[in-house]
């Protein structure tokens, strides 16, 4: 049997072992790389406990034999096969399975709670255990997506966009758990389908699927106190609205039109930048302090939904094609694909980074199941979620080592997963 | 004399002389020279006066009439001798005269004359080809002047010439002419004759495969069954025929009998008489050679792939919907229509479960459910996108309902549009009944309801989305077509008689013309003109839908008889195109706003979608690709798909089937 030369290296330092090359027998897989590592441990560290690993071969993940995956990768084997090894990404093990009374259209969690929004026109906020908290009712629509703006001890402010062309902002006590429409935000002459608030918490942007201008709309979020006034804008004479007893009502301070179809999905890249994927296939980045178009790249299909990772600074996209795209916003109105994620087989309608792992991205899709994907092993996801019994409209990642996915099942699921960290217990 | 001689050798080297005068003597051929050159002096001799005619070389008759012959050289007519001798007198003198035979007649001065014995020698000797004068001697030794002995003298005192001995220049300019065109390749060396001996090969023309060919064509002619026991003289009796086999051989056809003889036995050899069929028999061998096949047949080879007309490939035509993406249930019954709004945010769905559903395209979420009282047969949005209207037809009732969905400024100004409708003074009456909805029927979204006298079947939109045309289908009627104008809740009637009964109609999108399909015709109508334009043939036996091209000259009709026509008005009356790529009957077909696609849907439960590029150029006719057979539906009660219709900005397709579903492929 051949032999390989190989060098192992890994940047935890807990896991640290010897800077020499080995020989391991081509033929052998991760299970056997990952028992050479161990017994190396052994040897170095008394009190070492069985751990499993993973391999990165320049940069792409062992999945088959060694001698096969370097055919494949036209890595000669004649030389030092340098092979990183990272902790091994245990599979998320599903956790709660909350159940709603429609379809749930969009999902948010933070560390300690979880904001859902649903068809029965309603957004609810759920503790992490599952424990329904509190019912907004208060859309005369299908509620499409939902967002935190900020949590300040007890009360906590947050957003809900609904097909009625309204988005509402609400302040949340949670000591005294009593809510209040603060805000109406009125603007669209369609329903309203995204919202984003921006990483310095004092603008929002949503964005409607039906309209048909493609507006996008910037909404200030400043100091939002019962005494100030509407906001009114020169620059979008609209009707002006009868204030409704649900709050104030506010009109855009900006509207960035550029897109020739429904835009789909919108994120803020950074305080400043806007990035909106559209139905007429393309992305395009705007400065919002200017409303001007930045840049744009050019797809082939519908894009569903944009994800942004600051960690890696790629943007994913999931489109009608079944693809999950990487894009690097940064390079100038160029189309290029990094890599596409192929293995779902309808639409994909929710792709979201990992907020920890510059490498992870959860997407969820039409066929029902949500994927966990590593983009180091861009042929085949980490894992797969099949535990949706209908499409798989929102997904979303916490802090606190959550995946969460909500379908048209009424069901929202949530995953817990381990990071390198095993505290979870491997 | 020497002087004679001379001349004699002039005459003999150079016969340009004989344009010289006179030929006077007929015996003699050179006589005339002679006596011509006699004439000056010894003719004098012998006459006593010249008589020397001037006339020249002139034919002599010319004077035949006068009495002169000519004029001498004082220009005095000499006057013709006068000549008493008749033919007697000629031949007596010839017989007398012993000098006749050396007299000559010189015509020109008419005279005879009589050659002396001199003459007479001279003449002789000119005869034998001998010199004149007797004393010349011809054969004296010649002097060697130029011999080859070298004297002391040269014949010549001459100096040599320079150009004896330096180099011709001529010469050199003429070799170098030549070294140049060597040169320059103007002149090329001789090819060397090639010695080898020449042969050819006498069937190198010929094709291998031809001779293979009539070889393997090549029939034998056919051969004569050798003889048998039975044509023996004396065979074995099982050969020999009993008298009821006889009977039965005599009996048969000629055509039929397996052997055309009786097989006979004698004792002997001997007493075989003479065969009395041999003249027919060796006729029918004659008939057998001359009717036997020839030549054999052959069926030309053709490749089935070369049959097949080149088109692109259908990965070249992207984008066009290639899976289901989505399935729109809730439905209970087959989903007869379907349409989808101006935006390609919502789809209305019309089914036979007496429900329109509302759905939202990209979730497949109903949103919206409104219940009527029959199975509804046709919806159609409004396609401007200022109202929102969807027109339902079932029963015998059409239904402009305001689903509410989209933007709610929009829904509020098309209820206000409907609600500030005045009734004009003078109402005409009108077949249709024009009623506002009101109680729960407004609360679903009910605005206008239209009673028609028959069932309604087919309602379509005009690109304005002001006048809405509905099929009522009656064989015999005249009032099958009615056209309503909702912003004025008028109705007309188009047609006074009918052609038929009518399957479907459509408004062409841009000009005011008007498509009526009735089972075997599509009729397009000027609505201004009110006439007749055109009338296409669709050779199918009956059309179930139609759809026109944005552009307007375009139209596919599908039939119940598994057949797509396409038609181009500009080209002909006949369909340019007929697809017959389902397996059943056509549904429903539709046509893609703004991408180069249709497709059609059929009962066999598939979608086929077909890339057809319309171009500008009225010399280019469309290109029809078929792309993609979009499966998803299934069979019930024989009925599949019953409708499609396409997104209006996405290649996306809808269709409709008797399963109860909508499904959306992308």
């Amino acid at each position: 049997m051949s032999q390989l030369q190989a060098r192992f290296f890994t940047e935890n330092k807990k896991y640290a072992i010897d800077d020499v090359p080995f020989s391991i027998p081509a033929a052998s897989e991760v299970a056997d790389l990952s028992n050479v590592i161990n017994k190396l441990l052994e040897a170095r560290i008394a009190d070492h406990k069985h751990v499993e690993f993973d391999f990165l071969v320049r940069g792409q993940f062992l999945r088959s034999s060694l001698a096969s995956h370097m055919d494949t990768e036209n890595i000669s084997t004649e030389e030092v096969v340098e092979i990183e090894y990272v902790q091994k990404f245990t599979a998320p093990q599903p956790e709660e399975c909350i159940m709603h009374d429609d379809w749930i259209s969009s999902v948010e969690a933070d560390s300690e709670w979880i904001l859902t929004g649903s068809y029965d026109k309603t957004a609810r906020i759920w503790s992490l255990e599952g424990k329904a908290v509190m019912t907004m009712a208060g859309h005369t629509d299908v509620v499409k997506d939902v967002a935190w703006v900020k949590r300040d001890g007890l009360s906590s402010l947050l957003l809900t966009a609904s097909l009625d062309q309204t988005v509402l902002l609400w302040e949340w006590n949670s000591e005294q758990n009593k809510v209040k429409a603060r805000h109406c935000c009125r603007g669209h002459a369609g329903s309203v389908d995204t919202i984003v608030v921006d990483p310095s918490r004092t603008k929002l942007c949503f964005i409607s699927l039906a309209e048909l201008k493609c507006l996008k709309t910037v909404f200030s979020l400043s100091v939002p106190t019962e005494e100030e006034d509407e906001v009114e804008e020169p620059n979008r004479p609209r009707k002006k609205q009868k204030t409704e007893q649900l709050g104030l009502t506010r009109t855009p301070l900006m509207t960035l039109s550029g897109h020739n179809e429904a835009v789909s999905a919108v994120l803020w890249t950074d305080a400043e930048e806007l990035c909106s994927a559209s139905w007429d296939h393309t992305i395009r980045l705007w400065d919002v302090e200017t409303g001007e178009q930045k840049s744009m790249l050019t797809g082939s299909k519908v894009f569903n939904c944009i994800s942004y990772s600051p960690l890696c600074r790629r943007l994913a996209s999931g489109s009608t094609d079944r693809h999950v795209r990487l894009w690097d916003p940064r390079s100038k109105d160029g189309s290029l694909v990094l890599l596409s994620l192929t293995s779902h087989t309808g639409w994909v309608t929710a792709v979201r980074w990992s907020p920890s792992n510059q490498h992870q991205l959860v997407s969820g899709s039409f066929d029902n199941i949500v994927k966990l994907w590593d983009i180091r092993s861009c042929k085949a996801p980490l894992y797969d979620l099949a535990a949706h019994e209908d499409r798989v409209l929102c997904a979303d990642w916490t802090d606190s080592g959550l995946i969460l996915s909500g379908g048209a099942d009424n069901k929202l699921y949530t995953y817990r997963y381990s990071a390198y960290v095993s505290d979870a217990g491997a | 004399k020497p002087l004679l001689s001379i001349s004699i050798e002039i005459m003999d080297v150079e016969l340009g002389y004989s344009l010289q005068p006179v030929s006077l003597i007929a015996l003699l051929p050179h006589a005339h020279f002679l006596l011509h050159s006699l004439s000056p002096s010894s003719c004098l001799a012998m006459c006593s006066q010249d008589i020397r005619n001037t006339v020249g070389n002139i034919p002599m008759e010319w004077y035949k009439d006068y009495p002169h012959i000519g004029y001498d050289l004082d220009g005095k007519k000499i006057f013709k001798p006068i000549r008493t001798k008749d033919e007697l007198d000629e031949f007596l003198d010839k017989m007398e005269n012993p000098d006749y035979w050396r007299t000559v007649h010189n015509k020109m001065t008419g005279t005879d004359l009589r050659l002396s014995d001199e003459q007479v020698d001279l003449v002789h000797r000119l005869q034998q080809g001998k010199f004149g004068d007797v004393n010349f001697n011809e054969y004296e030794p010649a002097i060697d002047f130029f011999s080859s002995e070298v004297m002391i003298h040269p014949v010549t005192n001459r100096p040599e010439d320079k150009r004896s001995f330096i180099p011709s220049l001529i010469e050199k300019e003429k070799v170098g002419k030549l070294v140049h065109a060597i040169k320059m390749g103007w002149i090329k060396p001789r090819r060397p004759k090639e010695t080898a001996p020449k042969y050819y090969d006498l069937w190198a023309q010929e094709d291998l495969n031809t001779v293979l060919g009539r070889h393997k064509m090549h029939i034998p002619a056919p051969k004569m069954r050798l003889p048998g026991h039975e044509e023996s003289y004396n065979p074995p009796p099982e050969y020999l025929l009993t008298e009821e086999e006889k009977l039965a051989w005599e009996q048969q056809d000629p055509e039929d009998r397996r052997v055309s003889f009786l097989p006979q036995k004698y004792s002997c050899l001997r007493a075989v008489p003479a065969f009395s069929r041999f003249i027919h028999e060796r006729f029918e061998r004659c008939l057998d050679l001359y009717l036997c096949p020839r030549q054999r047949k052959m069926r030309v080879n053709v490749n089935p792939e070369d049959l097949i007309p080149k088109l692109p490939k259908p990965k070249d035509l992207q984008p066009f919907p290639t899976t289901q993406s989505l399935v729109y249930r809730g439905h209970t019954s087959l989903v007869r229509s379907i349409s989808v709004s101006p935006s390609g945010q919502w789809l209305v769905s019309g089914s036979d479960d007496c429900t329109v559903r509302f759905w939202e395209v990209s979730t497949a979420r109903c949103l919206k459910t409104v219940e009527v009282s029959g199975a509804v047969k046709s919806v159609a949005w409004s396609p401007n996108p200022a109202v929102c209207l969807v027109a339902i037809s079932y029963g015998e009732t059409i239904v402009l309902l305001n689903p509410g969905l989209g933007d709610k400024f929009i829904c509020s100004a098309t209820d206000q549009l409907i609600s500030s409708y005045e009734e004009p003074e003078e109402s005409k009456e009108q077949s249709v009944q024009w009623t506002i909805a009101e109680g729960s029927d407004h609360e679903h979204g009910q605005r206008l309801i239209l009673k028609h006298p028959k069932a309604v079947r087919q309602v379509t939109w005009h690109g304005k989305g002001d006048y809405l045309a509905c099929v009522m289908p009656d064989d015999n009627s005249s009032l099958q077509v009615v056209i309503h104008q909702v912003s004025k809740r008028r109705t007309q009637n188009p047609f006074r008689k009918s052609k038929g009964m009518v399957q479907c109609v459509s408004f062409h999108p841009i000009r005011p013309y008007f498509f009526v399909a009735t089972q075997r015709y599509v009729r397009v109508y000027n609505l201004i003109k009110q006439e007749l334009t055109k009338k296409l043939m669709a050779n199918c036996k009956w059309i179930s839908s139609m759809a026109v091209h944005p552009g307007g000259d375009n139209v596919i009709c599908g039939s119940y008889d598994c057949r797509l026509a396409w038609f181009d008005l500009d080209l002909s009356t006949k369909p340019y195109k007929m697809l017959r790529h389902h397996k059943k009957a056509l549904r429903g077909v539709a046509y893609h706003k703004h991408y180069p696609l249709f497709a059609s849907g059929s009962d066999d439960g598939s979608v086929i979608v077909c890339h057809g590029m319309v171009y500008n150029d009225l010399l280019q006719n469309p290109l029809i690709v078929p792309v993609k057979v979009l499966k998803g539906h299934t069979i019930t009660h024989d009925l599949g798909v019953l409708d499609v219709a396409f997104h209006p900005s996405q290649p996306w397709v809808f269709s409709s089937g008797a399963d109860g579903t909508v499904r959306l492929f992308t």
